[in-house]
């Protein structure tokens, strides 16, 4: 079967005016996006992360056939997204903003209403569907389903915004930074539908965040964006292992023998790609870096050198490199770098 | 919940749906709907001031060649700004919409653009003009009694009517406002020229004879000259009905010359996307 969602070599350039006095302007061009790739599959939770500006909101309108591509192109569900943006359409669910987007002066239920009629639903249908979604996002249960927008919470807005994106039941949900802003527990309630949606429903759900520790806990694959451009794509295991060749083992530790003895020890029983021993104000720290992959073997290699020379072991910890690492390392080195 | 998509809209899901939105936006807010109801008597309120500040009634009535003044003032202007209520409804309805940040969403319907931006603005473009004739009613029954009503019903007729050649042009202006990056309303602009050529404060004939040209041309002429025909003569005389023959083929000159351009519209809103 098709891909969920495929991008083929997205350019967006987007033109602004700025003015100069008072009649002279100057056009300047944003290249937004530089040509960027990837595709999606059915029943995987697919991230993009980016930093500020990245070109995460400008794929996701384009995805959305709200936004024409200057070069490139997409099909999202089968269908094209220039032109067959009807049919795209008729296949997404989207949640854009998740502060705002529908009428303050009607009740959440009223919001979803309007907004399932103009799909098409009516009748019985429609009021079954509505109330369905209210409870699928947890707004039944906090009493908020016929509460005026303009009193909801942003937690609450959030599971509106959700609730109207599953509303006419799309094979494919596109979310832009749905849980911005959330409490943990509006956060986890969504994170946890936004899963079961794909895995168990087989839907394609396309996902943008700056939170690394929630891309980690729910992305089946993520891509990395960066000005424009797609640093790399895979699973979040894939991309830690790509990047982070080392993992840091910290071990605190204390004894009669001074640092540099130990430090000997250490280099000498082990293989290791860095090692430092620092005193600290009650005993010493050591940090060794290791091939990642060998962590565990080396730790318990350390610990006996360290024993033998009768030290006694404090606390040990092994960093897991985390995606927020590999984040880090591909947004920002050549930027640090320049 | 199954794999199935729902078929894609049609243009009375989408009269239906702001339809709803509309009456329960008044609903929620019935201070809103007694404004609603109120501010035609304002209107009213200021235009017979200013009738009294240029001059009697009766002097007016000459000049303008009817019957009953008052009725023809209340009648005539309410027709007159409501004929143009499409243009400016179009326009409020993206420009709101893109405030509200609600347009992205509403633009996600399975539809085509301007058929939906026309479909969206159906509700608001019929009920406006309706608030404005209801609260003319009681002007109306009180200086014609049972014909007022009937009067006031054709005209409530006649201002749809009138709307009609300038659906299309509606939507153009609508794109195009979406379009502008400054948050200026072309629409607002437009109404009030028209209201200028439509002859409702003065004849037509007093107008320069460029103004002249433009208004034969223009839909409000027409509607404002039935609102004419029937205050100063009480009857639908033959005036009124060449009148609707002109504006039906209005109708469809006007929106069969602006078709072409509407997909070019909504490809230029798309390649902004100003939301
Ligand atoms: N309508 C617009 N007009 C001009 N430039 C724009 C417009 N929208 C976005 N941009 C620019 O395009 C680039 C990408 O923006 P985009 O909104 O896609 O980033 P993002 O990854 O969603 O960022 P964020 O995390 O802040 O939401 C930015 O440089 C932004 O300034
Ligand atoms: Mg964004």
């Amino acid at each position: 079967m098709h891909r969920a969602i495929e991008a083929r070599g997205l350019v967006k350039r987007y033109v602004t005016w700025e003015r100069r006095g008072l009649f002279r302007r100057r056009r300047r061009s944003v290249e937004a996006l530089r040509g960027v790739s990837f595709s999606t599959r059915w029943g995987e939770v697919f991230g993009l992360l980016g930093p500020n500006g990245a070109g995460k909101t400008t794929t996701v309108k384009i995805l959305s056939t709200l936004l024409l591509p200057d070069e490139g192109g997409a099909r999202v569900a089968g269908y094209d997204v220039v032109s067959e943006a009807v049919m795209v359409r008729d296949s997404i669910g989207v949640v854009l903003s998740v502060e705002r987007g529908f009428f303050w002066k009607l009740t959440g239920r009223e919001n979803l209403r309007y907004f399932g009629m103009l799909r098409g639903l009516r009748g019985g249908e429609l009021e079954e569907r509505v109330s369905r979604v209210l409870r699928l996002v947890g707004l039944e249960e906090l009493g908020a389903a016929d509460k005026l927008y303009e009193e909801y919470s942003l937690g609450m807005k959030a599971r509106l915004a959700l609730a109207r994106a599953l509303l006419h039941d799309p094979r494919v949900l596109i979310l832009d930074e749905p849980t911005l802003g959330l409490d943990p527990v509006s956060a986890r309630r969504i994170r946890e539908l936004v899963v079961r949606l794909a895995h168990e429903e087989q839907r394609a759900v396309l996902i943008t965040t700056h939170n690394m520790f929630e891309a980690e806990m729910i992305c089946d694959r993520v891509a990395i964006i960066d000005e424009g451009v797609i640093k790399a794509i895979g699973s979040p295991e894939e991309l830690k292992a790509k990047i982070a060749h080392s993992v840091p083992i910290v071990i605190r530790f204390r004894g009669d023998r001074g640092p540099g003895e130990a430090e000997k020890a250490l280099r000498a029983g082990l293989e290791v790609l860095g090692l430092s021993v620092k005193p600290v104000e009650d005993g010493y720290v050591a940090r060794i870096l290791v091939r990642s992959g060998e962590d565990e073997e080396v730790l318990a290699r350390a610990i006996a050198v360290l024993a033998k020379l009768g030290f006694s072991i404090r606390s040990v910890e092994v960093s897991k490199p985390s995606l927020e690492d590999v984040f880090v390392a591909l947004t920002t080195r050549e930027k640090s770098g320049a | 919940m199954g794999l199935d998509a729902a078929m894609p809209s049609s243009f009375l899901d989408v009269v239906a749906a702001e339809f709803y939105a509309y009456t329960r936006f008044y609903k929620n807010n019935r201070a809103m709907m007694i404004a609603a109801f109120i501010w035609p008597y304002l209107m009213v309120l200021i235009l017979l001031g200013l009738g009294y500040l240029f001059g009697s009634l009766s002097q007016y009535a000459a000049r303008m060649g009817v019957r009953n003044p008052v009725f023809f003032i209340v009648s005539a202007s309410t027709v007159a700004m409501s004929s143009t209520f499409i243009i400016d409804e179009v326009a409020n309805y993206t420009l709101y919409n893109r405030w509200n940040g609600t347009l992205p969403y509403i633009l996600l319907t399975p539809m085509r653009l301007p058929k939906q931006l026309l479909a969206a603005s159906i509700p608001s473009t019929l009920v406006s003009p309706a608030i404005s004739v209801t609260s003319a009613l009681p002007v109306a029954i009180y200086f014609e009694g049972l014909r007022g009503a009937i009067i006031i019903a054709a005209l409530y007729t006649v201002i749809v009517l009138g709307m009609v050649p300038l659906a299309g042009l509606s939507v153009l202006i609508a794109g195009l406002v979406l379009t502008v990056r400054e948050e200026t309303n072309i629409a607002n602009s437009i109404t009030p020229f028209l209201l200028l050529v439509s002859g409702v404060f003065y004849p037509v004939t007093i107008l320069p004879k460029a103004l002249q040209l433009i208004a034969v041309a223009v839909p409000v002429k027409y509607v404002v000259d039935i609102a004419r025909a029937i205050a100063s003569t009480g009857t639908f005389s033959h005036e009124v009905f060449l009148a609707v023959y002109v504006l039906t083929l209005m109708a469809f000159a006007y929106n069969s010359l602006v078709a072409p351009l509407l997909g070019a519209i909504e490809e230029r809103v798309k390649r902004y996307a100003p939301f």
